[in-house]
């Protein structure tokens, strides 16, 4: 039979200009998005880039922190470019929680939802009427997760925390940097936030399999300092060897000559090996098969000790150090072991690769414009994940989902403005539309109103 | 300090009560439903540990995996660090051997086990492979084989560079690792020293743990469940790419638009962070603090705290903080330095609690929440109370390694089908048996 390449029926079965027309997994479920800054935002995120309609609420005037703060305080467009990935999809509504009203709003909403995100300190959503005893009375269906650094109970569950406190808590923070010395560092762009909140969108989905099954909703307890914990082995390492692995600098010890190296043209290379075959391929790219022979060296297992290990990453060391990065990786390539040159922002945004794959996304938003946003960490290639707009202002989309949602008027919409149960934003970037943006031609904001007059 | 003053510390603020009685209670796994009691997965990966992560996840949310692994066992065994074995099974091989069920088949190079995989696979919700992308497909079991007879199936490879464009050709043979993923996909160019620390300590720098790996396996195990609830929907299945490149990346979304946004990389600066300030970690007297005081009130409520009110009118440090000004940054680096070292990290968790206390009762609000925590190490976490409590460790027994041991378990508590860990095995053909009456005996 004859087949058709593969990498052709593949590009077809992931064709990125297909994506819009493909059906969405999590469509017609509802996500009321309480949360705010990273850890709960990205939970919800993700739902909604798989089609779920999710709701952000934040208060009116003030809104979610993470709107004003970006990198070393520069701005794009009036917003920070790096929350739009965090938030990319969502519905924007404000509500001011210390009115009653304003409760009642939610409730009608969470009659008609199936999920709710928070990360408020523990105990806050429950004092406030909002917490899942609250919400699952409404709503027996519903699904609610809550985030926090050390969970909803256990004595530390009032302790408050961001990433970096998850990241000290768990031991992550400890392991990142130099053995024999105090150099350590937190791991970058808070992936103790990323990583817990994808753990929490898991949870979700999984809550959702199980409800479609049984029609049961329930409630989710993630912590982010046990979702970092889950990502080290070292706990057993030491159950299991009462010794502490600790830090190891550049290197990886679970594997052979693996570290990070610098290249002759002052890039920086990473370099391992795996299997025994992929050892051997190296040392054939370093000209150095004789070594395979020798009894330090004869399987994986004597290899990976450290004194024979560290004999071979100075061996590789001065291999690298004679050739340019992209040398290396065609070693890697041609030899068949493993090689990747350190990337930054600017070459994973300009990565030719990234684009035809969509790793890298260069958006055109009706407000804002152009913007390269991350793609999605797994391709699928039957309900692909999608960006259908980026951030908006403070709640831009009130009358949206108000009206269309909840079925309001524009006369009962008006009264809750006046009576400051909604509202919008003020002068802050990050709060503001872009200034050369005029909100009332915008039919989504104005939504039920005229516009363009 | 006293031990007991210690232990007060980590409990004071959250005194035993019904709420946190009841909901211990609550999420507790005993006897509870699985979710995925239904599905079967199986983990062809090899030598790779994404899969394997991912198939774990799985096997936590009760799905049968099997893994599939030639006679001499898969590679990923012996990945371990320093060689250390316990009955020649590596150590993160027996931390992801958790509720999985082991089923020796040679796809390398008999035909026969191929056939065996393929009848498998009709009975499979999920396969998850890690191969050369187009290598099963070439061999009679890839999606595109598998789908037409069994059309629910979701298929999952991971591989370096994916399995489509340009670049996923070229580079098929390239095997993948943690390091290579973590340099590749951006992870490493945003953590080390600042230039003045000089080398090494200004390179790059890796994570200390298989960040790319379990991001990769996150990342499937993800997409997977997102695949499941639309194969519940309609029966279809579809395939799954990951590509261990864009792992870390694409988890954060930070790095491509910085890219864009500000049209350089962002340089390495250390302990500092690139948003917020103060938000790294000191030196204390017994230890090491993280400190996170980020916002006006947050960093005003830290000077009270360490006695430094008198720097809150300095410009430099009241109004911009933000580490754009490396000089700067540092310098207030070590002024709250000269602080910490003064006392144990207990007293200042304690100190910035009690502050955040009183501050959140005061009828003036806006207080601040300055926070403390202890660097931890995995040790010294894993003694926490806290994680006791809820169940965080777990100590298994596997009978084949003659070994108990602790485990990472139970990394989110669900109320009614929570995921959690039955049993560890780790044996090659473990369950060869098993699989052939419960899957093969009638075809």
């Amino acid at each position: 039979m004859d087949m058709e390449d593969y990498f052709e029926y593949t590009a077809k079965l992931f064709d990125q200009s297909a994506i819009m027309g493909k059906p969405e997994a999590l469509k017609g479920i509802r996500v009321l998005d309480f949360s705010h800054v990273i850890f709960g935002p990205t939970a919800a995120r993700i739902l909604g880039d798989y089609g779920a309609e999710v709701i952000k609420l934040e208060l009116p005037y003030y809104g979610d922190l993470w709107r004003p703060a970006t990198y070393w305080g520069k701005y794009w467009k009036h917003s920070n470019p790096i929350w739009h990935s965090v938030t990319k999809n969502k519905y924007f509504i404000t509500v001011n929680l210390r009115l009653q009203k304003s409760k009642d709003l939610i409730y009608r909403m969470a009659e008609k939802a199936d999920v709710v995100v928070e990360n408020f300190a523990p105990g806050t959503a429950e004092a406030w009427g909002l917490g899942y005893s609250q919400m699952s009375k409404i709503n027996p269906k519903i699904i609610y997760l809550s985030c926090s650094t050390y969970g909803q109970y256990g004595p530390m569950r009032y302790f408050p925390g961001w990433d970096l406190l998850a990241q000290a808590a768990s031991g992550v923070l400890s392991l990142n940097g130099y053995p024999n010395t105090d150099r350590f560092y937190k791991l970058p762009d808070y992936l103790g936030d990323f990583g817990p909140g994808n753990f929490g969108a898991l949870a979700i989905v999984m809550a959702l399999y199980y409800r479609n099954k049984t029609g049961k909703g329930q409630y989710i307890d993630i912590a982010q300092t046990e979702a970092m914990m889950r990502m080290l082995y070292h706990f057993t390492f030491y159950s299991l060897t009462g010794r502490e692995l600790g830090r190891v600098g550049n290197t990886d010890p679970t594997m052979i000559g693996a570290a990070i190296y610098k290249t002759r043209d002052e890039k920086f290379v990473a370099l391992a090996c795996g299997t025994t075959k992929q050892f051997h391929g190296l040392l054939k790219a370093l000209g150095r098969e004789e070594l395979a022979k020798e009894e330090r060296f004869i399987n994986y297992r004597e290899t990976l000790k450290p004194e024979n290990n560290e004999y071979l990453r100075k061996l590789v060391a001065e291999w690298v150090k004679g050739k340019t990065a992209e040398e290396v990786v065609a070693s890697g390539r041609d030899y068949e072991f493993p090689a990747a040159e350190v990337m930054d922002d600017y070459q994973i945004c300009y990565d030719e690769w990234r684009r035809e794959r969509g790793s890298v996304i260069l958006f055109r938003d009706d407000m804002y414009g152009e913007i390269a946003l991350s793609g999605p960490s797994a391709q699928l290639s039957g309900t692909p994940s999608r960006i259908k707009w980026i951030a908006r202002p403070l709640g831009y989309h009130n009358r949206y989902v108000l009206k269309k949602f909840l079925g309001l008027s524009e006369e009962e919409i008006v009264a809750l403005e006046k009576q400051k149960v909604i509202g919008t934003f003020d002068d802050r970037p990050g709060l503001k539309p872009p200034v050369y943006y005029n909100l009332d031609n915008d039919p989504i904001y104005n939504y039920g109103r005229e516009v363009g007059k | 300090m006293t031990t007991e003053t210690k232990e007060a510390i980590y409990t004071r603020y959250g005194r035993p009560s019904e709420l946190a009685r009841a909901l211990a209670q609550i999420m507790d796994p005993e006897g509870k439903p699985e979710v995925l009691e239904d599905v079967l997965v199986l983990d062809a990966s090899y030598a790779n540990f994404s899969g394997i992560i991912a198939a774990s996840l799985f096997a936590e949310f009760g799905a049968e995996v099997l893994k599939i692994e030639p006679p001499q066992g898969d590679p990923a065994r012996h990945m371990t660090p320093e060689g250390e074995e316990v009955e020649g099974v590596g150590i993160p091989f027996i931390v992801e051997g958790r509720n999985k069920r082991y089923m020796t088949l040679d796809l390398i190079n008999s035909p026969e086990d191929r056939e065996t995989f393929r009848k498998l696979a009709k009975k499979a919700a999920v396969v998850i492979e890690t191969f050369p992308a187009g290598q099963m497909d070439s061999w009679g079991i890839g999606y595109r084989q598998l789908k037409a007879e069994n059309p629910g199936l979701i298929y999952i490879a991971i591989t370096p560079y994916g399995q489509y464009t340009k670049k996923a050709r070229e580079f098929v043979r390239l095997p993948d690792s943690d390091i290579t993923a973590q340099a590749g996909s951006g992870l490493p160019a945003n953590m080390g020293d600042i230039p003045e620390a000089g080398e090494p300590y200004n390179w790059p720098l890796k994570a200390g743990l298989w960040a790319a790996w379990y991001i990769s396996g996150l990342s499937a195990a993800l997409g997977g469940a997102i695949a499941l609830v639309h194969r519940q929907n309609t029966g279809e299945g579809q395939m799954i790419d990951v590509a261990s490149m864009d792992s870390y990346a694409n988890m954060v979304t930070i790095p491509p638009t910085i890219g864009y946004t500000w049209e350089k990389p962002r340089p390495r600066i250390g302990v500092l962070d690139f948003i917020l300030y103060p938000y790294g970690h000191w030196q204390c007297k017994d230890g090491m603090v993280a400190i996170a005081a980020p916002r006006d009130h947050d960093f005003r409520a830290l000077l009270k705290i360490l006695g430094l009110w008198e720097i809150e009118d300095d410009w430099r440090y009241s109004s911009d903080r933000i580490p754009d000004i490396l000089e700067q940054a540092t310098h207030l680096h070590k002024i709250i330095q000269e602080k910490t070292i003064k006392y144990n990290a207990d007293e200042l968790v304690a100190k910035a609690l009690n502050y955040s206390k009183k501050a959140a009762r005061s009828k003036w609000r806006g207080g601040g929440v300055p926070i403390v925590m202890r660097v931890m190490t995995p040790v010294t976490a894993m003694a926490n109370k806290q994680w006791h409590i809820r169940k965080a460790f777990q100590e298994v027994e596997e009978p084949a390694l003659g070994k108990r041991f602790i485990l990472n378990a139970s990394f989110v508590k669900m109320s009614e089908s929570p995921p959690r860990i039955k049993w560890v095995a780790t044996q090659i053909g473990r369950d060869n048996e098993y699989v052939r009456e419960k899957y093969l005996a009638e075809s």
